[in-house]
């Protein structure tokens, strides 16, 4: 069954967030920009683990909400998930108090490797009972609420687009899960495999959303986009997060920046303007 | 079936060659191909930054060799991208004492022991103050290390370094960073010991003195009282 997520600390994770990253910990942490309203951290970068990161999170807890973003319990694997992982898992996301947690839907490793990267899922009805088999188990294991997001991939999976809307649709639907909404990768996968991202963000239930994704990505001299989180949000993927936010309402938006990370006052300069698309978008939805 | 494309993946991301066969099945050689560069870049990139001088003795070629040999049994076992590089080093160093220069492997495992007291995970709680008739409860970011050569001392000289065995106490400092002592042999043993941390102080004391025929008068017990004064003021202990 989907877990409820408690209103008192979803009510903190509001507006828009910036993930927590090395690169930028020192700056953020010291200036501690009111305009950043939460952050987001991934939790295998901290579980077992002291020294510079126990004291950025001990830090960042000070002042701000935290909510986790998994890289590890990929939702397409198919073996058995290490089961003291999960229990670590657990400890660490009740130590930190989360409203929720994310994690991919994708294919993270097999057997007993790791590929520390989102490996793409066919859309496949075989892969979303088993993602969505899985995701419950997860959201077992830590007893929370648990999002999926949905993932950006290169390689074609099927011939038509929109298809991988439906398979994330299908595998919310038969687990009765949230939705991490990353809106560059709807973008991106848009672009490389020729299909309106619109259209794609239509088929979203809204209801399901419970947090949205933003960041840049690169375009190839080849013309593919990879979603390296080491760009400016482009224009286009704004616009798509203003289409987003007035179907869905004031979800809480996250600019996810991990790699090429500029001056602090060129992501805050990005958390404006995700300001203001914020607020107008879902004034919008207030006056409906 | 997913599990058949999963391991094509596997096989397609980390073999030396990938083969035609898991190409054509995966769908878009190309794309697959990406994601070999891709998956591959991430877990080199990491490698790089641990091993840096090991890297910079060997020239990229041979290192690259190492590395990609590595990634041919199948890809990193470990879920924490801080463990890939130890991981690596757990295959490639036997490589490298075989066929490098002696004092290479010896720079390698100091530069993976100073990696790992960086991320090493929060220092345990003592349950109570040291006390020579208790176990001691030693900072889990600390490693003793016996290298063969003084590959801790920086720059690496152009001719490569001269053997001098060292015992070395590597440690995450107060700036989160790696640090180190160097100790003598009976230091050494003892904080060995306090790291195992299976008999009390007294015990341990006693034990070592003995191995290093040393008397536990005046002259012992002040150098003692030093590293104990040090090791609680550094945190430690
Ligand atoms: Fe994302």
């Amino acid at each position: 069954m989907s877990r409820k997520i408690s209103t008192e600390v979803k009510s903190s994770v509001e507006g828009i967030g910036l993930g927590l990253r090395y690169d930028l910990a020192t700056e953020l942490l010291e200036r501690r920009p009111e305009t950043v309203s939460w952050l987001e951290i991934h939790p295998e970068n901290y579980v077992n683990r002291g020294g510079r990161y126990q004291q950025m999170l001990d830090l960042a807890r000070r002042d701000w909400p935290i909510v986790t973003h998994g890289l590890s319990t990929c939702l397409g694997a198919l073996e058995p998930f290490d089961g003291r992982y999960l229990r670590e898992l657990r400890s660490f996301l009740s130590d930190i108090e989360i409203p929720w947690h994310s994690e991919h839907l994708c294919l993270g490793g097999v057997q007993d490797r790791f590929f520390h990267d989102l490996l793409p899922l066919p859309f496949t009805d075989e892969a979303a009972r088993i993602a969505s088999q899985r995701l419950i188990e997860v959201r077992d294991a830590i007893d929370l609420p648990l999002a999926l997001e949905n993932a950006s991939y290169y390689a074609p999976q099927c011939d038509d687009g929109l298809a991988e809307a439906d398979f994330v649709v299908e595998v919310l639907e038969r687990a009765d899960a949230n939705l991490l909404l990353d809106v560059n990768n709807i973008y991106v996968n848009g672009r490389n495999f020729d299909f309106d991202p619109k259209a794609y963000i239509d088929k979203i239930p809204p209801d399901r959303v419970v947090q949205v994704h933003v960041a840049g990505h690169f375009l190839r001299d080849d013309g593919l986009r990879i979603d390296t989180h080491g760009e400016p949000v482009p224009n286009e993927v704004y616009e798509l997060l203003d289409y987003a936010l007035r179907k869905i309402g004031p979800v809480p938006v996250l600019l996810e920046r991990d790699n090429n990370v500029p001056p602090l006052d060129e992501l805050l300069a990005e958390v404006d303007e995700l300001w203001t698309i914020y607020q107008s978008a879902t004034e919008a939805e207030h006056a409906r | 079936m997913l599990a058949d494309r999963a391991k094509a993946m596997q096989r397609v991301c980390f073999d030396a060659e990938p083969s035609d066969a898991d190409l054509e099945l995966l769908g878009s050689r190309e794309r697959w191909l990406v994601y070999r560069e891709l998956v591959q870049n991430r877990l080199v990139e990491v490698i790089n930054v641990a091993l840096a001088r090991t890297k910079a003795a060997i020239g990229d070629e041979s290192f690259g060799r190492a590395v990609a040999e590595w990634l041919s049994t199948g890809g990193p076992k470990t879920r924490y991208l801080r463990h890939v590089p130890v991981e690596l080093a757990d295959f490639a160093i036997p490589i490298w004492r075989d066929k490098e220069v002696p004092w290479i492997a010896e720079l390698a495992r100091f530069e993976i022991a100073s990696w790992n007291v960086r991320h090493a995970p929060p220092d345990p709680e003592p349950e109570s103050e040291l006390a020579f008739d208790r176990r001691p409860v030693l900072s889990s970011a600390l490693e003793i290390i016996r290298l063969e050569y003084p590959v801790h001392k920086r720059p690496t000289p152009a001719a490569g370094y001269e053997p001098d065995s060292t015992f070395l106490c590597v440690y995450r400092d107060a700036d989160h960073r790696a640090s180190t002592k160097t100790l003598n042999a009976l230091a050494a043993d003892l904080l060995d010991a306090w790291k195992r941390a299976d008999e009390t102080v007294a015990e341990s004391v006693q034990r070592i003195a003995a191995k290093h025929q040393t008397e536990i008068g005046p002259a012992f017990i002040e150098k003692l009282s030093a590293i104990i004064a040090e090791f609680i003021i550094g945190g430690r202990l």
